[in-house]
Protein backbone atom coordinates (compact mmCIF):
# COMPACT_ATOMS: atom_id res chain seq x y z
CA UNK A 1 0.00 0.00 0.00
CA UNK A 2 1.41 3.59 -0.65
CA UNK A 3 1.79 5.85 1.93
CA UNK A 4 -1.48 8.18 0.32
CA UNK A 5 -3.63 5.29 0.83
CA UNK A 6 -2.71 4.28 4.03
CA UNK A 7 -2.98 8.42 4.72
CA UNK A 8 -6.59 7.95 3.54
CA UNK A 9 -7.89 4.95 5.17
CA UNK A 10 -6.41 6.03 8.11
CA UNK A 11 -8.25 9.50 8.10
CA UNK A 12 -11.44 7.50 6.69
CA UNK A 13 -11.44 5.09 10.04
CA UNK A 14 -10.56 7.57 12.57
CA UNK A 15 -13.33 9.65 10.83
CA UNK A 16 -16.05 6.43 11.88
CA UNK A 17 -14.12 6.03 15.26
CA UNK A 18 -15.40 9.86 16.00
CA UNK A 19 -18.62 9.09 14.41
CA UNK A 20 -19.20 6.83 16.94
CA UNK A 21 -18.59 9.42 19.70
CA UNK A 22 -21.01 12.19 18.08
CA UNK A 23 -23.48 9.42 17.31
CA UNK A 24 -23.57 9.43 21.26
CA UNK A 25 -23.98 13.10 21.48
CA UNK A 26 -27.01 13.00 18.98
CA UNK A 27 -28.96 9.76 20.00
CA UNK A 28 -30.97 9.59 23.34
CA UNK A 29 -31.99 5.48 23.81
CA UNK A 30 -29.80 3.65 25.99
CA UNK A 31 -29.98 0.83 23.18
CA UNK A 32 -28.81 3.63 20.56
CA UNK A 33 -25.96 4.45 22.82
CA UNK A 34 -24.95 0.88 23.12
CA UNK A 35 -24.86 0.69 19.22
CA UNK A 36 -22.79 3.74 19.06
CA UNK A 37 -20.74 1.99 20.83
CA UNK A 38 -20.04 -0.97 19.11
CA UNK A 39 -19.76 0.46 16.01
CA UNK A 40 -17.04 2.67 17.04
CA UNK A 41 -15.11 -0.64 18.58
CA UNK A 42 -15.60 -2.43 15.43
CA UNK A 43 -14.23 0.56 13.50
CA UNK A 44 -11.55 1.02 16.13
CA UNK A 45 -10.36 -2.85 15.46
CA UNK A 46 -10.22 -2.26 11.52
CA UNK A 47 -8.47 0.50 11.60
CA UNK A 48 -6.05 -1.38 13.55
CA UNK A 49 -5.72 -4.31 11.18
CA UNK A 50 -5.72 -1.55 8.43
CA UNK A 51 -2.44 -0.21 10.37
CA UNK A 52 -0.78 -3.65 11.29
CA UNK A 53 -1.02 -4.78 7.96
CA UNK A 54 0.69 -1.24 6.69
CA UNK A 55 3.25 -1.85 9.24
CA UNK A 56 3.46 -5.69 9.17
CA UNK A 57 3.00 -5.71 12.80
CA UNK A 58 1.66 -9.23 13.77
CA UNK A 59 1.00 -7.76 17.40
CA UNK A 60 -1.59 -4.85 15.99
CA UNK A 61 -3.79 -8.00 14.34
CA UNK A 62 -3.87 -9.35 18.03
CA UNK A 63 -4.71 -6.27 19.83
CA UNK A 64 -7.16 -5.88 16.86
CA UNK A 65 -8.94 -9.38 17.36
CA UNK A 66 -8.58 -8.93 20.88
CA UNK A 67 -10.71 -5.38 20.81
CA UNK A 68 -13.33 -6.69 18.71
CA UNK A 69 -13.84 -9.92 20.97
CA UNK A 70 -13.33 -7.44 24.44
CA UNK A 71 -15.15 -4.55 23.34
CA UNK A 72 -17.27 -5.02 20.18
CA UNK A 73 -19.07 -8.31 21.82
CA UNK A 74 -18.11 -9.06 24.89
CA UNK A 75 -18.85 -5.23 26.42
CA UNK A 76 -21.76 -4.73 24.42
CA UNK A 77 -23.61 -7.50 25.94
CA UNK A 78 -23.02 -6.73 29.24
CA UNK A 79 -23.98 -3.35 28.76
CA UNK A 80 -26.88 -4.61 27.00
CA UNK A 81 -28.09 -6.78 30.37
CA UNK A 82 -27.61 -3.80 32.79
CA UNK A 83 -29.82 -1.89 30.16
CA UNK A 84 -32.52 -4.33 30.53
CA UNK A 85 -32.13 -4.73 34.39
CA UNK A 86 -32.36 -1.06 34.87
CA UNK A 87 -35.12 -0.58 32.53
CA UNK A 88 -34.06 1.61 29.40
CA UNK A 89 -34.24 5.15 31.00
CA UNK A 90 -33.31 7.55 28.51
CA UNK A 91 -31.36 9.90 28.49
CA UNK A 92 -34.51 13.31 28.50
CA UNK A 93 -32.76 15.94 30.41
CA UNK A 94 -28.83 15.69 29.39
CA UNK A 95 -27.45 18.98 31.28
CA UNK A 96 -26.73 20.25 27.55
CA UNK A 97 -28.76 19.90 25.04
CA UNK A 98 -28.60 17.50 22.05
CA UNK A 99 -28.07 20.36 19.27
CA UNK A 100 -25.92 22.77 21.42
CA UNK A 101 -23.97 19.53 22.49
CA UNK A 102 -23.12 18.43 19.05
CA UNK A 103 -21.97 21.63 18.00
CA UNK A 104 -19.81 22.08 20.81
CA UNK A 105 -18.59 18.54 19.83
CA UNK A 106 -17.53 19.56 16.60
CA UNK A 107 -15.83 22.65 18.17
CA UNK A 108 -14.56 19.93 20.18
CA UNK A 109 -12.93 18.54 17.02
CA UNK A 110 -11.93 21.63 15.62
CA UNK A 111 -10.08 22.45 18.71
CA UNK A 112 -8.59 18.90 18.96
CA UNK A 113 -7.04 20.00 15.14
CA UNK A 114 -5.61 23.57 16.87
CA UNK A 115 -3.92 21.93 19.36
CA UNK A 116 -2.37 18.43 17.78
CA UNK A 117 -0.91 20.83 14.94
CA UNK A 118 2.72 20.90 16.54
CA UNK A 119 2.51 16.95 16.99
CA UNK A 120 1.15 16.10 13.46
CA UNK A 121 4.28 18.18 12.14
CA UNK A 122 6.59 15.85 14.09
CA UNK A 123 5.40 12.84 13.24
CA UNK A 124 6.97 11.45 10.04
CA UNK A 125 4.44 8.26 10.02
CA UNK A 126 2.13 8.07 7.15
CA UNK A 127 -0.94 7.60 9.79
CA UNK A 128 -0.28 11.09 11.24
CA UNK A 129 -3.41 12.12 9.36
CA UNK A 130 -5.61 10.94 11.83
CA UNK A 131 -3.93 11.84 14.90
CA UNK A 132 -6.30 14.81 15.52
CA UNK A 133 -9.61 12.67 15.28
CA UNK A 134 -8.91 10.57 17.82
CA UNK A 135 -7.44 13.74 20.56
CA UNK A 136 -10.87 15.07 19.20
CA UNK A 137 -12.67 11.60 20.53
CA UNK A 138 -10.98 11.94 24.00
CA UNK A 139 -12.28 15.63 24.09
CA UNK A 140 -15.48 14.38 23.00
CA UNK A 141 -15.86 11.43 24.93
CA UNK A 142 -14.91 13.37 28.09
CA UNK A 143 -17.49 16.05 27.22
CA UNK A 144 -19.84 12.66 26.96
CA UNK A 145 -18.71 12.19 30.67
CA UNK A 146 -19.20 15.89 32.08
CA UNK A 147 -22.66 16.04 30.24
CA UNK A 148 -24.72 13.33 30.74
CA UNK A 149 -26.82 12.22 33.73
CA UNK A 150 -27.01 8.81 33.55
CA UNK A 151 -24.89 6.24 35.09
CA UNK A 152 -24.52 4.21 32.65
CA UNK A 153 -23.99 6.67 29.75
CA UNK A 154 -21.45 7.99 31.71
CA UNK A 155 -19.49 4.72 31.49
CA UNK A 156 -20.20 4.58 27.74
CA UNK A 157 -18.10 7.80 27.62
CA UNK A 158 -15.28 6.29 29.45
CA UNK A 159 -15.36 3.37 27.48
CA UNK A 160 -15.10 5.38 24.58
CA UNK A 161 -12.13 7.52 26.22
CA UNK A 162 -10.49 4.22 26.36
CA UNK A 163 -11.08 3.84 22.68
CA UNK A 164 -9.49 7.30 21.31
CA UNK A 165 -6.60 6.13 23.60
CA UNK A 166 -6.00 3.65 21.89
CA UNK A 167 -6.82 4.96 18.45
CA UNK A 168 -4.05 7.54 19.08
CA UNK A 169 -1.53 5.24 20.42
CA UNK A 170 -1.76 3.36 17.04
CA UNK A 171 -1.99 5.81 14.98
CA UNK A 172 0.96 8.16 16.26
CA UNK A 173 3.27 5.05 17.38
CA UNK A 174 2.19 2.22 14.99
CA UNK A 175 1.41 0.53 18.28
CA UNK A 176 2.78 -0.34 21.52
CA UNK A 177 3.91 -3.57 23.15
CA UNK A 178 1.17 -6.16 23.02
CA UNK A 179 1.60 -6.85 27.02
CA UNK A 180 1.17 -3.15 27.46
CA UNK A 181 -1.98 -3.33 25.05
CA UNK A 182 -3.33 -6.56 27.54
CA UNK A 183 -2.76 -4.59 30.69
CA UNK A 184 -4.47 -1.92 29.57
CA UNK A 185 -7.37 -4.11 28.65
CA UNK A 186 -6.98 -5.66 32.03
CA UNK A 187 -7.42 -2.11 33.30
CA UNK A 188 -10.25 -1.43 31.56
CA UNK A 189 -12.02 -4.88 32.22
CA UNK A 190 -11.57 -3.80 35.83
CA UNK A 191 -12.71 -0.75 35.77
CA UNK A 192 -16.12 -1.57 34.01
CA UNK A 193 -16.93 -4.12 36.29
CA UNK A 194 -16.43 -1.71 39.12
CA UNK A 195 -17.84 1.02 37.73
CA UNK A 196 -20.89 -1.80 36.35
CA UNK A 197 -20.78 -2.48 40.77
CA UNK A 198 -21.15 1.36 41.28
CA UNK A 199 -24.37 1.73 39.40
CA UNK A 200 -25.97 -1.69 40.67
CA UNK A 201 -25.40 0.32 44.16
CA UNK A 202 -26.69 3.84 42.92
CA UNK A 203 -29.83 1.63 41.31
CA UNK A 204 -30.39 -0.45 44.35
CA UNK A 205 -30.59 3.21 46.51
CA UNK A 206 -32.17 5.50 44.54
CA UNK A 207 -34.47 3.04 42.28
CA UNK A 208 -33.05 5.08 39.06
CA UNK A 209 -29.20 5.78 37.90
CA UNK A 210 -29.84 9.43 37.41
CA UNK A 211 -26.54 10.58 39.72
CA UNK A 212 -27.85 13.93 39.80
CA UNK A 213 -30.06 11.84 42.87
CA UNK A 214 -26.68 11.83 44.52
CA UNK A 215 -27.15 15.02 45.45
CA UNK A 216 -29.58 13.45 48.11
CA UNK A 217 -26.46 11.90 49.90
CA UNK A 218 -26.10 14.58 52.69
CA UNK A 219 -25.75 14.20 56.11
CA UNK B 1 -23.58 21.57 -30.45
CA UNK B 2 -23.11 25.16 -28.89
CA UNK B 3 -23.35 26.09 -24.81
CA UNK B 4 -26.45 28.51 -25.44
CA UNK B 5 -28.41 25.04 -26.71
CA UNK B 6 -27.23 22.23 -24.85
CA UNK B 7 -28.05 24.55 -21.54
CA UNK B 8 -31.61 24.55 -22.35
CA UNK B 9 -31.94 20.87 -23.53
CA UNK B 10 -29.86 19.85 -19.85
CA UNK B 11 -32.66 21.98 -18.52
CA UNK B 12 -35.47 20.58 -20.62
CA UNK B 13 -34.36 17.07 -19.97
CA UNK B 14 -34.75 18.10 -15.91
CA UNK B 15 -38.01 19.46 -16.34
CA UNK B 16 -39.28 16.33 -17.88
CA UNK B 17 -37.80 13.75 -16.02
CA UNK B 18 -38.95 15.59 -12.56
CA UNK B 19 -42.50 14.21 -12.11
CA UNK B 20 -41.21 11.61 -13.21
CA UNK B 21 -39.10 11.04 -10.52
CA UNK B 22 -41.62 11.57 -7.71
CA UNK B 23 -44.00 9.38 -9.50
CA UNK B 24 -41.55 6.97 -8.92
CA UNK B 25 -40.59 7.48 -5.58
CA UNK B 26 -44.50 6.95 -4.73
CA UNK B 27 -44.78 4.08 -6.45
CA UNK B 28 -41.60 2.05 -4.85
CA UNK B 29 -42.72 3.37 -1.66
CA UNK B 30 -46.47 1.74 -2.08
CA UNK B 31 -45.18 -1.19 -3.31
CA UNK B 32 -42.63 -1.75 -0.65
CA UNK B 33 -46.13 -1.11 2.05
CA UNK B 34 -47.49 -3.63 -0.28
CA UNK B 35 -50.19 -1.29 -1.49
CA UNK B 36 -51.01 -1.04 -5.36
CA UNK B 37 -50.31 2.78 -5.56
CA UNK B 38 -51.01 4.61 -8.33
CA UNK B 39 -48.77 4.59 -11.52
CA UNK B 40 -45.15 6.16 -11.66
CA UNK B 41 -46.58 8.49 -14.70
CA UNK B 42 -49.32 9.76 -12.21
CA UNK B 43 -47.97 13.22 -11.61
CA UNK B 44 -47.38 14.20 -15.41
CA UNK B 45 -51.14 13.54 -15.72
CA UNK B 46 -51.55 15.47 -12.21
CA UNK B 47 -49.85 18.57 -13.70
CA UNK B 48 -52.28 18.07 -17.02
CA UNK B 49 -55.39 18.23 -14.90
CA UNK B 50 -53.95 21.24 -12.89
CA UNK B 51 -52.43 23.24 -15.19
CA UNK B 52 -56.72 23.29 -17.10
CA UNK B 53 -57.90 24.00 -14.08
CA UNK B 54 -59.21 27.20 -13.09
CA UNK B 55 -57.16 29.77 -10.26
CA UNK B 56 -58.94 30.49 -7.30
CA UNK B 57 -57.40 33.47 -5.53
CA UNK B 58 -58.18 34.77 -1.99
CA UNK B 59 -59.41 38.11 -2.59
CA UNK B 60 -56.92 39.18 0.53
CA UNK B 61 -54.12 37.96 -1.27
CA UNK B 62 -51.55 40.82 -3.24
CA UNK B 63 -49.44 40.68 -6.37
CA UNK B 64 -46.66 38.81 -4.82
CA UNK B 65 -49.32 35.57 -4.30
CA UNK B 66 -49.40 35.76 -7.48
CA UNK B 67 -46.08 36.61 -8.88
CA UNK B 68 -44.41 33.52 -6.41
CA UNK B 69 -44.74 30.56 -8.11
CA UNK B 70 -43.43 32.12 -11.42
CA UNK B 71 -40.50 33.14 -9.30
CA UNK B 72 -39.85 30.14 -7.74
CA UNK B 73 -40.59 27.85 -10.76
CA UNK B 74 -38.14 30.67 -12.50
CA UNK B 75 -35.40 30.34 -10.01
CA UNK B 76 -35.28 26.64 -9.38
CA UNK B 77 -35.35 26.13 -13.73
CA UNK B 78 -32.68 28.34 -13.57
CA UNK B 79 -30.48 26.40 -11.57
CA UNK B 80 -31.18 22.99 -13.40
CA UNK B 81 -28.51 25.09 -15.68
CA UNK B 82 -25.72 25.41 -13.12
CA UNK B 83 -25.35 21.77 -11.59
CA UNK B 84 -23.85 19.24 -13.63
CA UNK B 85 -26.51 17.19 -14.67
CA UNK B 86 -25.58 15.39 -18.35
CA UNK B 87 -22.15 17.18 -19.05
CA UNK B 88 -19.16 18.60 -17.43
CA UNK B 89 -18.00 21.41 -18.04
CA UNK B 90 -20.93 23.07 -17.60
CA UNK B 91 -22.86 24.73 -20.87
CA UNK B 92 -23.23 27.62 -19.08
CA UNK B 93 -21.10 27.46 -15.83
CA UNK B 94 -19.66 30.64 -16.23
CA UNK B 95 -22.55 32.33 -15.18
CA UNK B 96 -22.77 30.95 -11.60
CA UNK B 97 -21.01 28.42 -9.22
CA UNK B 98 -22.49 26.86 -5.68
CA UNK B 99 -23.67 29.95 -4.27
CA UNK B 100 -25.39 30.91 -6.72
CA UNK B 101 -26.91 27.46 -6.97
CA UNK B 102 -27.03 27.47 -3.15
CA UNK B 103 -28.77 31.31 -2.69
CA UNK B 104 -31.47 30.49 -5.50
CA UNK B 105 -32.69 27.82 -4.27
CA UNK B 106 -32.96 29.56 -0.78
CA UNK B 107 -34.52 32.79 -3.23
CA UNK B 108 -37.30 29.57 -4.41
CA UNK B 109 -38.07 29.17 -0.36
CA UNK B 110 -38.42 32.55 0.86
CA UNK B 111 -41.02 33.55 -2.01
CA UNK B 112 -42.47 30.26 -1.04
CA UNK B 113 -42.39 31.72 2.55
CA UNK B 114 -43.59 35.02 1.60
CA UNK B 115 -46.38 33.72 -0.42
CA UNK B 116 -47.93 31.29 2.64
CA UNK B 117 -47.95 34.40 4.22
CA UNK B 118 -49.25 36.45 2.04
CA UNK B 119 -53.18 35.58 2.18
CA UNK B 120 -53.15 35.56 6.01
CA UNK B 121 -54.26 32.38 6.37
CA UNK B 122 -53.23 30.68 9.54
CA UNK B 123 -51.94 27.17 8.30
CA UNK B 124 -49.72 29.45 5.66
CA UNK B 125 -47.68 31.22 7.82
CA UNK B 126 -47.68 28.52 10.17
CA UNK B 127 -45.62 26.27 7.71
CA UNK B 128 -43.82 29.77 6.23
CA UNK B 129 -41.85 29.68 9.90
CA UNK B 130 -41.84 26.19 9.72
CA UNK B 131 -40.32 26.42 6.23
CA UNK B 132 -37.86 29.27 7.41
CA UNK B 133 -36.54 27.61 10.28
CA UNK B 134 -35.73 24.12 8.59
CA UNK B 135 -34.07 26.38 5.94
CA UNK B 136 -31.98 28.70 7.90
CA UNK B 137 -30.51 25.51 9.44
CA UNK B 138 -30.19 22.98 6.02
CA UNK B 139 -28.70 26.20 3.61
CA UNK B 140 -25.24 25.91 5.75
CA UNK B 141 -24.67 22.69 5.85
CA UNK B 142 -25.47 22.58 1.94
CA UNK B 143 -22.66 25.43 1.22
CA UNK B 144 -20.56 23.81 3.75
CA UNK B 145 -20.75 20.24 2.54
CA UNK B 146 -19.78 21.38 -1.19
CA UNK B 147 -17.19 23.60 0.33
CA UNK B 148 -15.36 20.57 0.92
CA UNK B 149 -15.51 19.01 -2.32
CA UNK B 150 -14.42 22.62 -3.20
CA UNK B 151 -11.46 22.54 -1.36
CA UNK B 152 -10.13 19.48 -3.16
CA UNK B 153 -10.77 20.71 -6.56
CA UNK B 154 -9.95 23.79 -5.96
CA UNK B 155 -12.71 25.54 -7.68
CA UNK B 156 -16.28 26.50 -6.70
CA UNK B 157 -17.95 25.84 -9.95
CA UNK B 158 -20.03 22.58 -9.97
CA UNK B 159 -18.88 21.66 -13.34
CA UNK B 160 -15.11 21.60 -12.24
CA UNK B 161 -15.52 19.45 -8.89
CA UNK B 162 -17.12 16.70 -10.77
CA UNK B 163 -14.75 16.82 -13.94
CA UNK B 164 -12.03 16.85 -10.85
CA UNK B 165 -13.35 13.09 -9.29
CA UNK B 166 -13.87 11.91 -13.06
CA UNK B 167 -10.10 12.33 -13.61
CA UNK B 168 -8.96 11.02 -10.08
CA UNK B 169 -11.40 8.30 -9.05
CA UNK B 170 -9.65 7.63 -5.55
CA UNK B 171 -11.07 10.75 -4.50
CA UNK B 172 -14.80 9.82 -4.41
CA UNK B 173 -13.56 7.10 -1.53
CA UNK B 174 -11.80 9.83 0.28
CA UNK B 175 -13.33 10.77 4.20
CA UNK B 176 -13.95 14.38 3.22
CA UNK B 177 -16.29 13.37 0.38
CA UNK B 178 -18.10 10.41 2.03
CA UNK B 179 -18.90 12.53 5.18
CA UNK B 180 -19.66 15.56 2.39
CA UNK B 181 -22.18 13.43 1.20
CA UNK B 182 -23.77 11.81 4.11
CA UNK B 183 -24.36 15.34 5.19
CA UNK B 184 -25.82 16.53 2.07
CA UNK B 185 -28.37 13.50 1.95
CA UNK B 186 -29.61 14.53 5.51
CA UNK B 187 -30.03 18.07 3.95
CA UNK B 188 -31.60 16.57 0.76
CA UNK B 189 -34.42 15.08 3.10
CA UNK B 190 -34.84 18.19 4.73
CA UNK B 191 -35.27 20.48 1.86
CA UNK B 192 -37.12 18.58 -0.23
CA UNK B 193 -39.93 17.75 2.32
CA UNK B 194 -38.83 14.01 2.92
CA UNK B 195 -39.99 11.82 5.58
CA UNK B 196 -38.43 12.56 9.02
CA UNK B 197 -38.27 16.45 8.47
CA UNK B 198 -42.35 16.88 6.65
CA UNK B 199 -44.56 13.92 5.44
CA UNK B 200 -45.06 14.46 1.51
CA UNK B 201 -48.43 12.47 1.55
CA UNK B 202 -50.13 14.10 4.14
CA UNK B 203 -52.50 16.35 4.72
CA UNK B 204 -52.67 16.39 8.54
CA UNK B 205 -52.58 19.81 9.02
CA UNK B 206 -50.73 20.12 12.24
CA UNK B 207 -47.60 18.41 10.86
CA UNK B 208 -46.87 19.52 7.43
CA UNK B 209 -44.37 21.92 6.30
CA UNK B 210 -44.31 22.06 2.46
CA UNK B 211 -48.65 21.30 1.93
CA UNK B 212 -49.20 24.07 4.58
CA UNK B 213 -47.12 26.69 2.46
CA UNK B 214 -48.99 26.36 -1.03
CA UNK B 215 -52.94 25.27 1.29
CA UNK B 216 -53.93 28.61 -0.77
CA UNK B 217 -52.90 27.84 -4.39
CA UNK B 218 -54.75 26.22 -7.17
CA UNK B 219 -54.71 25.60 -10.54
CA UNK B 220 -51.92 26.43 -12.69
CA UNK B 221 -50.00 28.33 -9.85
CA UNK B 222 -50.43 24.88 -7.83
CA UNK B 223 -49.05 22.89 -10.68
CA UNK B 224 -45.95 25.39 -11.07
CA UNK B 225 -45.15 25.45 -7.66
CA UNK B 226 -45.58 21.54 -7.61
CA UNK B 227 -43.38 20.57 -10.57
CA UNK B 228 -40.48 23.34 -8.84
CA UNK B 229 -40.70 20.81 -6.11
CA UNK B 230 -40.16 17.82 -8.25
CA UNK B 231 -37.31 19.86 -9.86
CA UNK B 232 -35.99 20.89 -6.05
CA UNK B 233 -35.84 16.90 -5.44
CA UNK B 234 -34.32 15.87 -8.86
CA UNK B 235 -31.44 18.63 -8.32
CA UNK B 236 -30.53 17.66 -5.37
CA UNK B 237 -30.57 13.92 -6.09
CA UNK B 238 -28.29 14.73 -8.90
CA UNK B 239 -25.96 16.75 -6.93
CA UNK B 240 -25.45 13.74 -4.62
CA UNK B 241 -25.28 11.62 -7.97
CA UNK B 242 -23.30 13.67 -10.16
CA UNK B 243 -20.53 15.13 -7.61
CA UNK B 244 -20.00 12.26 -5.74
CA UNK B 245 -20.28 9.97 -8.26
CA UNK B 246 -19.79 11.60 -11.34
CA UNK B 247 -19.44 8.42 -13.67
CA UNK B 248 -21.54 8.31 -16.63
CA UNK B 249 -21.39 12.74 -17.30
CA UNK B 250 -20.39 13.44 -20.93
CA UNK B 251 -17.56 14.75 -20.83
CA UNK B 252 -17.60 14.95 -24.63
CA UNK B 253 -20.32 16.29 -26.72
CA UNK B 254 -21.73 13.61 -29.15
CA UNK B 255 -25.06 12.21 -29.49
CA UNK B 256 -23.71 8.82 -28.38
CA UNK B 257 -22.01 10.18 -24.54
CA UNK B 258 -25.38 12.65 -24.33
CA UNK B 259 -27.75 9.30 -24.55
CA UNK B 260 -25.77 7.95 -22.33
CA UNK B 261 -25.41 10.76 -19.76
CA UNK B 262 -29.61 10.71 -19.63
CA UNK B 263 -29.77 6.91 -19.14
CA UNK B 264 -26.69 7.47 -15.96
CA UNK B 265 -29.20 10.56 -14.73
CA UNK B 266 -32.02 8.63 -14.60
CA UNK B 267 -30.06 5.36 -13.55
CA UNK B 268 -28.97 7.56 -10.62
CA UNK B 269 -32.26 9.08 -9.77
CA UNK B 270 -33.98 5.92 -9.64
CA UNK B 271 -31.57 4.40 -7.11
CA UNK B 272 -31.52 7.38 -4.92
CA UNK B 273 -35.64 7.14 -5.19
CA UNK B 274 -35.14 3.53 -4.19
CA UNK B 275 -33.19 4.95 -0.94
CA UNK B 276 -35.59 7.41 -0.40
CA UNK B 277 -38.24 5.26 -0.37
CA UNK B 278 -36.64 2.53 1.79
CA UNK B 279 -35.93 5.08 4.01
CA UNK B 280 -39.39 6.50 4.17
CA UNK B 281 -40.86 3.32 4.95
CA UNK B 282 -38.28 2.27 7.75
CA UNK B 283 -38.49 5.71 9.75
CA UNK B 284 -41.41 8.20 10.94
CA UNK B 285 -41.66 11.71 11.41
CA UNK B 286 -39.99 13.43 13.83
CA UNK B 287 -41.33 15.47 16.67
CA UNK B 288 -40.52 19.21 14.72
CA UNK B 289 -38.58 20.20 17.97
CA UNK B 290 -36.03 17.38 16.91
CA UNK B 291 -35.58 18.65 13.36
CA UNK B 292 -33.12 21.13 14.18
CA UNK B 293 -30.85 17.85 16.03
CA UNK B 294 -30.96 15.96 12.63
CA UNK B 295 -29.78 19.32 11.14
CA UNK B 296 -27.02 19.96 13.36
CA UNK B 297 -25.77 16.38 13.13
CA UNK B 298 -25.98 16.76 9.46
CA UNK B 299 -23.70 20.43 10.14
CA UNK B 300 -21.40 18.72 12.03
CA UNK B 301 -20.89 16.14 9.57
CA UNK B 302 -20.09 18.86 7.22
CA UNK B 303 -17.74 20.63 9.34
CA UNK B 304 -15.84 17.57 9.48
CA UNK B 305 -15.70 17.10 6.26
CA UNK B 306 -14.18 20.12 5.49
CA UNK B 307 -11.57 20.20 8.25
CA UNK B 308 -10.95 16.16 6.78
CA UNK B 309 -10.47 17.77 3.39
CA UNK B 310 -8.67 20.81 4.58
CA UNK B 311 -5.87 17.85 6.33
CA UNK B 312 -5.56 15.10 3.77
CA UNK B 313 -5.08 17.64 1.03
Amino acid sequence: MSPEIVSQLSVGGSTLVLLGGLMMLWRRGVAAHIGAFTFQSVALAATMAMVGWFAGDWQLWAVAVLLLLVKGIGIPLLLKRMGRRFGSERELEPYVNTATSLLIGGLLVLLAYIVTAPLVSVSRLPTRTGMPLAIGLVFVSLFIIISRKKALTQVLGFLMLENGIALLAVLGTHGIPIIVEIGVFLDVALGFIVMQVFVYQIHETFESIDVEQLNRLRE
Amino acid sequence: MSPWLLGPVQAAVALMLAPGLVGAIRWMKARLQSRQGSPPWQPYLELRKLFAKEVVVSSNASWLFRAAPFIVFGSTVTVTLLVPLLTVPLPLGGAGDLLVVVYLLLLGTFFLALAGLDPGSPFGGMGASREMTVAALAEPTVALAIFALAWGAGSTNLGQIASRTLITPSEALAPGHVLAFAAIFLVTLAETGRLPVDNPSTHLELTMIHEAMVLEYSGRYLALIEWAAALKLLVFFSLLGNLFAPWGVASAITPGALLWAVLALALKLLALGGVIALVETHIAKLRLFRVPELLSASFILALLAVTASFLVR
